[in-house]
């Protein structure tokens, strides 16, 4: 079966949409599991565009790559922050540093910013999914975002999460993926990264009886 | 180009369909609601029972009242007839596209809310007012993100008649090169949807309880012929809103020609689009809570952004 190059680029570029769409209900949810469901989401529409693109291109090794993301985005990490979301006994967001609208006018300046900045460089690419760079951009800097705007350790680690998933989609707008290699060492390092900072997260709990990592910023012996 | 006596029987035809399905519609979501939650609920054809009910009451005015509390739900009911008639449903060309773009449909709906807020604050009871002001606060905040939605999709088919959007986007004509606008333009729509007509996120239909209800605090003082006028405009108002985000959207199937088969076919495809919206409806209503008269504007907030980026991405993606 055959897609023509104009439809299949579409179909990319909806994909990255939804991406975005999520991003933005990330940033509006204050309850701390939606966020990791939404994130879920997130990811899942990640894996359907790295699919698309594998079978628009023919390039077998993002499937692999889609499929890694399946098991360690969609399902492992959201079950991860589930259980720690349960140990510290916290349904609720209740710390901002940005309240929610100023923090969705933010994010709409940060893509407009990310269009502008790729602007120049979208005509010159011949890819499929050129347009999606900056959509890739926009999650990206969404993602820092976040994590500057949450004061609790878990929205910020859903925050580097979501800059991750923007780079993923990045390396497959700009290069059709990265080497399989470099994808696999990727998984591995934010595998690792989640689970380190959810037994941080606990170890913050316990010394400080809360998860607001402004009080790192204070020196005890 | 239909002739005078067609165009007429055309829109007697589409005021039909919109008046019969309107009823139809909120008594679908009551059933989904009620299947959610396990109840057997009340037949899909109970808002119709319930209507001719009302219309055969006598109804009781307080004696406070001005002129408006009378004239409100007539002024309500024809806006709201008036900004379906401009909306296409199984038909892509209205024959009242002459009469009114986008805009016009926004402020005839506005225009009924404006009378709607004024006849709750009419009669002086306390919670008419405060439904007043809730629906001043939720309608102020929709009117944005509805124009700028929609603004969204007139600029992609180069058009604010809703006739030639839909016309142009049945045709696959000068549809949009990149569908993230138009995705953008239609999560906000669908979340100016929910608000405007009054459902859960934003307002509970189904509820008498002050510390919840907006659009209900503000009828409540009516009875009779008068409550059931509002009511049918409110699930006409559901009607012309599932109508827009339907076609405006997914316009595929509709009519682009007088043809009697085309026109039957159109038919059909726009009721099982409106039942599949109001279907997903009745299913978001099951799995959201209200939100807090406060939090209602984050979710707006939403939607505003949403409609700017889609207008944005337009400019951006096309020069």
């Amino acid at each position: 079966m055959q897609i023509s190059p104009h439809i299949g680029s579409q179909l990319v570029d909806l994909c990255s949409a939804l991406l975005l769409l999520t991003c933005f209900a990330i940033v509006a949810q204050r309850r701390l599991s939606a966020c990791v469901d939404l994130f879920a989401l997130q990811s899942a529409f990640l894996v359907l565009t790295a699919a698309l693109v594998a079978f628009l291109t023919g390039n077998h090794h993002i499937y692999i790559a889609a499929a890694l993301t399946g098991v360690i985005k969609v399902v492992i990490i959201p079950r991860v922050l589930k259980k720690v979301i349960e140990r510290l006994n916290v349904k609720r967001e209740l710390v901002m540093n940005v309240n929610v609208p100023a923090g969705l006018l933010i994010c709409g300046a940060l893509v407009m910013l990310a269009f502008f900045i790729t602007q120049p460089i979208i005509p010159l690419g011949f890819l499929l999914t050129r347009d999606s760079l900056a959509i890739a951009l926009a999650i990206v800097l969404i993602g820092f975002f976040t994590m500057i705007a949450r004061q609790k350790a878990v929205s910020q680690l859903i925050g580097f999460l979501v800059m991750e998933n923007g780079l993923f989609l990045g390396a497959t707008a700009a290069t059709y993926g990265m080497p399989l290699i470099v994808e696999l060492g990727v998984f591995f390092d934010v595998l690792i990264a989640a689970l380190i900072a959810g037994i941080y997260t606990n170890r913050l709990q316990d010394a400080f009886d809360s998860v607001d990592t402004s009080h790192l910023t204070v020196l005890k012996e | 180009m239909p002739s005078l006596i067609q165009s007429l029987l055309l829109v007697i035809a589409q005021a039909i369909v919109l008046l019969s399905v309107s009823p139809f519609l909120v008594g679908l979501i009551r059933k989904v609601k009620a299947r959610f939650q396990c109840r057997q609920g009340a037949s899909v054809f109970q808002p119709y029972a319930d209507l001719a009910k009302l219309f055969r009451k006598q109804p009781v005015i307080s004696s406070t009242a001005s002129w408006i509390f009378p004239a409100t739900p007539y002024i309500l009911f024809a806006s709201t007839l008036s900004a379906g008639l401009l909306v296409p449903t199984f038909l892509s060309q209205t024959p009242l596209n002459f009469a009114g773009n986008i805009i016009a449909l926004v402020y005839l709906l506005a225009l009924g809310t404006f009378f709607l807020i004024l006849a709750g604050l009419d009669t002086g009871s306390a919670f008419g007012g405060m439904g007043s002001s809730r629906e001043a606060l939720v309608a102020s905040l929709t009117e944005p993100a509805m124009i700028l939605s929609i603004f969204a999709i007139a600029l992609t088919a180069g058009s604010t008649n809703l006739s030639t959007i839909v016309h142009k986007t049945a045709l696959l004509e000068g549809i949009v090169t990149d569908p993230s606008p138009h995705l953008m333009a239609l999560a906000a729509l669908f979340i100016v949807a929910l608000a405007e007509t009054g459902r859960v996120p934003v307002d509970n239909p189904a509820t008498h309880l002050e510390l919840t209800m907006i659009h209900e605090a503000m009828v409540l003082e009516y009875s009779g012929r008068y409550l059931a006028l509002i009511e049918w405009a409110a699930g006409l108002k559901l009607a012309v809103f599932l109508s827009l985000v339907a076609n405006v959207f997914a316009p595929w199937g509709i009519a682009t020609t007088l043809t009697p088969s085309a026109m039957g076919i159109g038919l059909v495809v726009y009721l099982v689009k409106i039942a599949g919206l109001a279907v997903l409806i009745g299913t978001i209503e099951c799995m959201f809570a209200k939100l807090r008269l406060f939090r209602v504007t984050d979710l707006l907030g939403v939607a505003f952004i949403l409609a700017l980026l889609g207008l944005l991405f337009f400019y951006i993606l096309r020069s």
